[in-house]
């Protein structure tokens, strides 16, 4: 069995009582007390979570702008020195090898990349590097809080003992906190206003107990992973390794807005013939219409009008089940027992698979089922009405935009 | 101490008479975590000792929850469809799930009391 890694912070989440979690071969929090209450909180006032795990990146050195610009899809043009970028890698084929932020340092730029994908991407960057660009893997030695929520700006205001009237969201600062060096971005995976902190592993326990102390008086409570992934969901963001991996390009996946044509980058070619083409599938957001959890992998199916066969049998297109018991709550049974449902026009609607879920959970701050999912491109318009299986049931949902819940910005 | 019946499978009994309430340990909702979503069988559906007759949903994963006892459902608890984290805050008062008319108590015979439960959780979680 292999060690799980560990972060700086692990004392503090098991004394804090937290349920910790297997993620990606970290032992991580995934909640302290409740999810669902922590990612309700967070949305109120603020909340705290130690996201060590995520890969920190540099490069420098001579051409290193020319060197990133050539991999990264979005235009590292448009950030100043200061500001950072949600951008992708792609494959040759389009596919998206991970998303990542990038912050621009000035001569040198910092690649936030996801934990899953750090060995991968880090390998990656050193196959197009020359002699002079240097690729660092800063991870082990840098650790990032993640503080989060409407009043984080007071928290952060008060532990840096100034206004932050003129810090702009999706820029970052560079200050010392007693000497301890600390990048700080107005940024965030939530939806809400926020600020990510990315500091030296040896100073993250102090770092996180004084933020504990300064946020005291704003209701600051912490948040695990399970918070965390319903808050991402809300807003609607994708996941690496559920909406997103090497076999999904940036249209498809509703991130076209990460990729600009008028450079050349890898993978161009093919996001160039998916625009002019059109995709077969796309990633969209739905509500649930009935009480039913959508998760990961779940197929997603539509009714559609079909001119009736001599004879239905068979079922082809509905999933055929044995008679589960029958329950209280919602869901339609799809046997073939029921009579065609519904005669329109002449052809019968039959359900027919349409696509699958990537995410899902029970919204606390919507009361509501939420998922995402890739649909075929038919389907994908809003207010289009779905089903998602689950457990050989049928439950209706329809198709939204995202986000599911506003942020606050 | 309660009058609660537990088995390994972490339900709980309460026998009424010649029927029983069922419903899922303190110790299994802390081990589920949030749950959002509870089905139960509707009234009349024959239930048999150690076959699933509903599911609870976690924020984090759907369960099977287990007949202890074979019987027929006689009551079922569909406040909780609307409010299943009632199987968080009280699972062995407001979370209890469906009420069963017992076929066979001798099923009951090697269920424990609270603390020959509590120990035996307290083994299983070291």
């Amino acid at each position: 069995m292999i060690a799980l890694k560990t972060t700086p912070l692990n004392l503090r989440h098991t004394q804090a009582g937290a349920r910790l979690v297997d993620f990606f071969g970290w032992r991580l929090p995934l909640e302290y007390e409740s999810g669902l209450k922590e990612a309700k909180e967070l949305r109120c006032s603020c909340g705290l979570s130690d996201v060590s795990h995520m890969g920190e990146i540099k490069i420098k050195g001579k051409g290193t702008f020319e060197f990133l610009q050539k991999l990264v899809s979005n235009d590292l043009r448009l950030i100043r020195k200061g500001q950072l970028q949600y951008n992708l890698f792609l494959n040759q084929d389009g596919g998206i090898k991970d998303d990542l932020m990038v912050y621009n340092l000035g001569e040198e730029y910092l690649c936030v990349v996801n934990a899953s994908n750090i060995d991968n991407v880090y390998a990656w960057l050193k196959e197009f590097k020359n002699d002079e660009i240097e690729i660092i893997n800063e991870s082990q030695s840098t650790s990032l809080l993640a503080l989060q929520g409407p009043k984080s700006y007071l928290v952060m205001e008060s532990i840096l003992g100034k206004k932050l009237d003129d810090f702009k969201y999706m820029h970052f600062i560079q200050e010392n906190v007693e000497l301890k060096p600390a990048l700080i971005s107005r940024s965030g995976y939530t939806g809400e206003d926020g600020f990510e902190i990315y500091i030296e592993s040896k100073d993250a326990c102090f770092f996180w107990d004084l933020i504990m102390n300064k946020g005291a008086d704003y209701g600051l409570k912490l948040c695990g992973l399970a918070a965390r992934d319903i808050l991402r969901i809300e807003a609607g963001y994708p996941l690496y390794g559920h909406e997103i991996d090497e076999t999904t390009n940036p249209i498809e996946a509703s991130l076209g807005w990460a990729v600009k044509l008028n450079k050349d980058f890898i993978g161009k070619e093919e996001i160039v013939k998916a625009k002019k083409n059109g995709v077969e599938k796309k990633r969209i957001g739905f509500l649930m219409q009935e009480k039913g959890l959508p998760r990961k992998d779940y197929d997603i199916y539509a009714e559609v009008g079909k001119t009736p066969p001599s004879k239905v049998s068979g079922g082809s297109l509905r999933p055929v089940d044995k008679t589960p018991p029958s329950k209280v709550s919602g869901g339609s049974i799809p046997v073939d027992k029921t009579p065609p449902s519904k005669v329109s026009g002449g052809s019968i609607l039959v359900d027919k698979k349409i696509g699958r879920v990537t995410s899902g959970t029970y919204s606390p701050n919507l009361n509501e089922f939420i998922g995402m999912g890739y649909v075929s491109i038919d389907f994908s318009k809003p207010d289009t009405p779905i089903k998602v299986k689950i457990r050989d049931k049928f439950y209706q949902a329809k198709v939204v935009n995202f986000p599911f819940v506003e942020a606050k910005k | 101490m309660s009058n609660l019946k537990f088995n390994k499978s972490h339900e709980w009994v309460k026998v009424e008479g010649d029927c029983a309430v069922i419903g899922i340990s303190d110790y299994a909702q802390g081990e589920l975590g949030d749950i959002v979503f509870v089905e139960l069988p509707e009234v009349g559906v024959k239930i048999s000792e150690g076959s699933s007759f509903g599911t609870v949903e976690s924020t984090k994963a759907a369960s099977e929850i287990f007949a202890p006892l074979s019987g027929e459902v006689i009551q079922a608890n569909n406040d909780l469809v609307n409010n299943p984290q009632w199987v968080n805050e009280d699972p062995q008062g407001k979370g209890w799930m469906i009420k069963i008319k017992v076929e066979n108590s001798k099923e009951m015979d090697n269920f424990m009391d609270e603390v020959a439960y509590k120990e035996f959780v307290d083994k299983e979680s070291q």
